[in-house]
């Protein structure tokens, strides 16, 4: 018993940074229906902008992540200028391709930066522990799965309760009828990358201290978040979230009552089995064509 | 007719050309982009034609490699009895995968590829006892015609610029056949294809199946070139280059296909000058060429050629003429 | 002006004093030995440190006079991430550079896709892979600078009985290293009577560790062998302490290299011992303080087993350059016939497979820190 609930709490701390990285991936895809393959890549960049604030500049911790979201945000703004604006006519699949071509820039501009060795983001709750009826749990991964409730709260506000997230939410569902409406749909894209990028930068500061930073570690991050969207349902934010912790679940469970070496054939293979059986997840709507 | 004609002796006088005149490591860049042309060729008919986005090629390839590689080092076969297998399983393979998987469409079935890619390589991988794991497979025999080793990279280099002829004529006339009109109206309009008496599923199938085949193809060439396989030869980043290869060369074009091949190989090959950063400026300028040539090189060809022929005339028919992908050869 | 005695004594006394004080190596044509090792991508991890020892040896032998007065160039190119890489850099040196010697990288997936070329070039080379299957294709041309993977994995198994511990679990990466190492182990255990309780596996970019770790408690191992890589390495000993696991640690080398040890804490470090190709450290002698001294002082960082295993094989290679000359079949027969040749790191001694280091060490941090001591040296059967 106290060992299961050692693998649950790790599970749901791994599915709330892979719903993180996912909602990131999702908003921007709701939005302005690219598909981000470099959205590991924004994980990863967020960790290191972490590892620029807080080891190589040494700010205190509060200071140091606000300037690294801000930095995530000011990325997410040159990412909008520079690939989404220029390729925005393009064919899906074009941009599928700039995306990752990108994303190979950024891992070695990040290895060109840092250097190959991982780095060790601290954590406000180091080494910190409590009991849990019998299992040992770090503070840390309860605060990651707080914080990702948190987080996903705020979220909705801003989309359900703020004028600019109302708005981004009619850009999402119809583009011609909020530009009809009079809405700046320019100015909403670009926040929702902005937003994305804050997304990921969150998931990026969080698993900081739990998994190391290196410049690896974008590419099978951006798997398992395409598989937590496939899953919960692409488009829809409480499907990334769902999504998201299934496949934490999924993966550690996996590995300890199935097969720990194919445990990721799991989730990759659900992932499959819903695109063949309900495609658009537990909670999207029926698959609609993009404008 | 004749201008494909053309093109084809250009290719092979090109080709030949190159083999007697550089040397053995462009030599061994050469083969690279021949194996990988097959390959893009094959990704051709799955997405120039028939517009399926298959992030999974690699995994055919690997399929196939894998075959013959088995075949050859544990049952003793010859690499050319052993293609045989490798090249029909593979295509049987992707027809089997493709009847459920192909009822989707854009990236849902971008990203269910990716998922069989990354599913192959972890099979491969872990199932050591048939696939060696991540020690892959070695000393892999190299090929022999008629007595014959095919030893040294000219002589490889002249073997896989015949296979690559052969099988860019079996596309051409596949292309311009009504299977091949078939496969690309159900890429321009599925609804409207279907209406018009095309069996959809079966074409979308078909072109799969005919994509997976020449990866097979392509696979075997590359065991019996390179000796050696392993699970990261056919991991989902060889994918997206194949991919990347064919929209850099120009979709729905074989001679895009093949151009496309030969850039992305040597291209980070040439900028090895620019030392540690030379993978960031490569990301770089396949961002740069994704937006400036959007169509590909051949696009670009194509729209100047057709521009050049209709000089002052309607402006429109020549931009139509540049737009309808129906004028590509 | 005009050329007069004085003129021309003054400038013959120049010439002389200029000869005197020249640089012993400025005459002559290189002798040219090449590197294909990853300076990119994710292998880089390790290669940037071989990169740099070897760097610092050609400027060290160059500076002893070079070989008999010829200078000594290195020339690299990147291997890259992949198999294919790989190869092309090593035929692009062959091809462009035409060296006497080259050094492959230290992943053996890529030393075993080279190993074809290096036979049909006939150029001897040395690589770090562990994996024993390149010994096997090497043909006679490759020679191995570090442990294979069996004879470390013999000597944490061996290690075990040391501990005299009875109910190992066994922790391993999925992929050749990782499950060789863990097969090896596993069968000089039984040599022993001692069967392992547990073998789990794990993914190359997982990040949990709880599910495998959980199991090897519930079957009561009294000691954990692990086979890991630096980044993997440090978060299992890491998820160790977290999990509360009391069980003492026998971990391969990756856990204690420096880009692994800079992650850790001494708590991490409890109870943990380290089997390694060799103790990096000054206390091993004047020649290693030196080697550690000067490379941190050059590159800012600590050096490595691996960076001084391609620095002592590039004293190998260039002793014989100088014994020998450069012509590859004879460079190749002096390498083969090194049987106790007295590196910084190991004592080299190349078997007829080309393997030329047959011994580990086994290490320890001090209770309460992460300075790492020697507890023993091993030559396993």
């Amino acid at each position: 018993m106290a060992d299961l609930i050692q693998l649950m709490t790790n599970g749901l701390a791994l599915g709330s940074v892979y719903a993180l990285a996912a909602i990131g991936f999702v908003i921007v895809y709701s939005a302005t229906g690219v598909v981000n393959f470099a959205a590991g890549q924004f994980v990863m960049v967020g960790t290191f902008a972490g590892v620029a604030t807080l080891l190589n500049a040494g700010l205190p911790m509060p200071i140091g992540y606000a300037g690294a979201l801000v930095a995530m945000a000011l990325f997410g703004a040159l990412f909008y200028l520079v690939v989404y604006l220029p390729l925005r006519a393009s064919p899906i699949v074009t941009v599928i391709i700039g995306t990752v071509a990108i994303g190979i820039t950024l891992q070695n501009a990040a290895l060109l930066t840092f250097g190959s060795w991982p780095f060790r983001l601290p954590s406000p709750f180091e080494g910190m522990m409590i009991e849990l009826a019998g299992a040992v749990v770090s503070v840390h991964a309860l605060a990651v799965v707080v914080a990702t409730a948190v987080m996903i709260g705020l979220l909705w506000l801003l989309l359900h309760r703020t004028v600019i997230g109302v708005a981004m939410r009619a850009v999402a569902q119809d583009v011609k009828a909020a530009r009809l409406m009079g809405l700046r749909v320019q100015g909403l894209l670009a926040f929702s990358w902005i937003l994305g990028a804050v997304m990921a930068g969150v998931a990026g500061l969080m698993l900081g201290p739990m998994w190391f930073a290196d410049v690896n570690m974008g590419d099978p991050i951006a798997l398992k978040a395409f598989a937590a969207t496939v899953i919960g349902g692409f488009g829809s934010l409480p499907g990334a979230i769902a999504g998201g912790f299934f496949v934490g679940l999924a993966e550690v469970l996996g590995a300890s009552y199935i097969s720990s070496a194919y445990k990721d054939l799991i989730a990759f293979g659900v992932m499959i089995l819903f695109l063949l059986v309900r495609p658009q997840g537990i909670f999207g709507e029926p698959i609609q064509d993009r404008g | 007719m004749a201008s494909r004609a053309l093109a084809l002796l250009a290719f092979l006088g090109v080709g030949f050309a190159l083999s007697m005149s550089v040397s053995e490591y462009s030599l061994r860049l050469l083969n690279l982009a021949a194996i990988s042309a097959v390959a893009v060729i094959g990704l051709n008919f799955a997405f120039g034609y028939a517009g399926l986005i298959s992030l999974g090629h690699a995994a055919f390839m690997g399929l196939g490699a894998y075959i013959l590689a088995l075949l050859t080092t544990r049952a003793g076969w010859s690499p050319w009895l052993a293609a045989a297998p490798a090249v029909l399983g593979t295509g049987l393979a992707a027809a089997l995968i493709g009847l459920p998987l192909l009822r989707l469409k854009g990236h849902y079935l971008a990203l269910a590829t990716l998922g069989l890619n990354v599913s192959f390589g972890i099979v491969a991988a872990n199932w050591i006892e048939v696939t060696g794991g991540t020690n892959g497979v070695a000393r892999i025999p190299g090929l022999a015609l008629f007595g014959h080793a095919l030893d040294g990279e000219r002589a490889f280099l002249w073997l896989a610029l015949a296979v690559v002829a052969i099988l860019a004529i079996l596309a051409s006339a596949l292309q311009r056949s009504r299977h091949g009109r078939a496969m690309m109206a159900v890429r321009d309009d599925e609804t409207a294809a279907a209406m018009s008496g095309v069996n959809v599923t079966a074409v979308k199938v078909a072109a799969f199946a005919l994509s997976a085949v020449y990866a097979a193809i392509a696979g075997c060439l590359f065991a019996a070139h390179v000796r050696f396989i392993s699970p990261d030869d056919f991991n989902f980043a060889h994918s997206i280059t194949f991919l990347s290869m064919l929209i850099v060369g120009g979709e729905g074009t074989i001679a895009g296909a093949i151009i496309g091949a030969a850039l992305l190989t040597f291209l980070p090959e040439w900028l090895r000058g620019l030392g540690e950063s030379y993978l960031a400026f490569f990301g770089l300028m396949m961002l740069a060429i994704l937006i400036f040539m959007p169509r590909g090189i051949m696009g670009l060809a194509l729209g100047l050629a057709a521009r050049r022929r209709r000089p002052a005339q309607s402006h429109t028919q020549a931009t139509s003429a540049v737009a309808g992908k129906a004028v590509r050869p | 002006m005009s050329i007069t005695r004085r003129t021309i004594l003054s400038l013959a006394a120049g010439a002389a004093v200029g000869a005197a004080t020249r640089p012993a190596f400025a005459a002559g044509e290189p002798i040219v030995v090449g590197a294909a090792i990853p300076t990119t991508g994710p292998l880089s991890l390790s290669g940037k440190q071989y990169f740099n020892t070897l760097t610092m040896a050609e400027e060290d032998i160059n500076k002893a006079g070079g070989v008999n007065g010829r200078p000594f160039k290195l020339v690299v190119e990147d291997a890259g991430a992949s198999n294919s890489t790989a190869v092309s850099a090593f035929v692009k040196l062959v091809q462009e550079s035409k060296p006497s010697f080259v050094f492959l990288s230290s992943y053996s997936t890529q030393n075993l896709a080279t190993a074809p070329e290096v036979i049909k070039a006939k150029i001897p080379v040395m690589y770090a892979g562990g994996a024993d299957a390149v010994a096997d294709n090497a043909g006679g041309w490759m020679f191995r600078i570090r442990p294979t993977d069996s004879v470390a994995a013999r000597g944490m198994a061996q290690f075990v009985k040391t501990l005299k511990a009875t109910k190992p679990g066994i922790m391993y990466i999925q992929n050749d290293f990782g499950q060789g190492g863990a097969t090896a182990a596993a069968k000089l255990l039984e040599a022993n009577g001692i069967t392992p309780v547990g073998s789990e596996a794990y993914g190359q970019n997982d990040k949990d560790f709880s599910a495998q770790l959980l199991r090897l408690r519930q079957k009561g191992a009294d000691v954990i062998l692990t086979f890991v890589y630096p980044a993997d390495g440090a978060l299992l000993l890491r998820q160790i302490k977290t999990l509360g696991l009391k069980t003492p640690v026998i971990a391969s080398s990756g856990s204690f290299l420096p880009a692994s040890v800079q992650l850790l804490s001494p708590a991490d470090l409890e109870n943990v011992w380290g089997v390694i190709d060799t103790f990096v450290d000054p206390s091993v002698g004047a020649r290693m303080a030196d080697f550690t001294t000067r490379y941190k002082a050059k590159f800012g960082q600590d050096g490595d087993a691996y960076g001084l295993a391609y620095y002592d094989g590039a004293l190998i290679l260039a002793e014989g350059l100088k014994k020998v000359g450069p012509d590859p079949q004879k460079l190749r027969d002096f390498i083969a016939a090194q049987k106790s040749w007295e590196g910084i790191g190991q004592i080299y001694s190349f078997d007829d497979k080309g393997n030329g280091a047959p011994g580990v060490v086994v290490v320890k941090a001090k209770p309460g820190t992460k300075t790492l001591e020697l507890v023993e040296r091993i030559r396993p059967s």
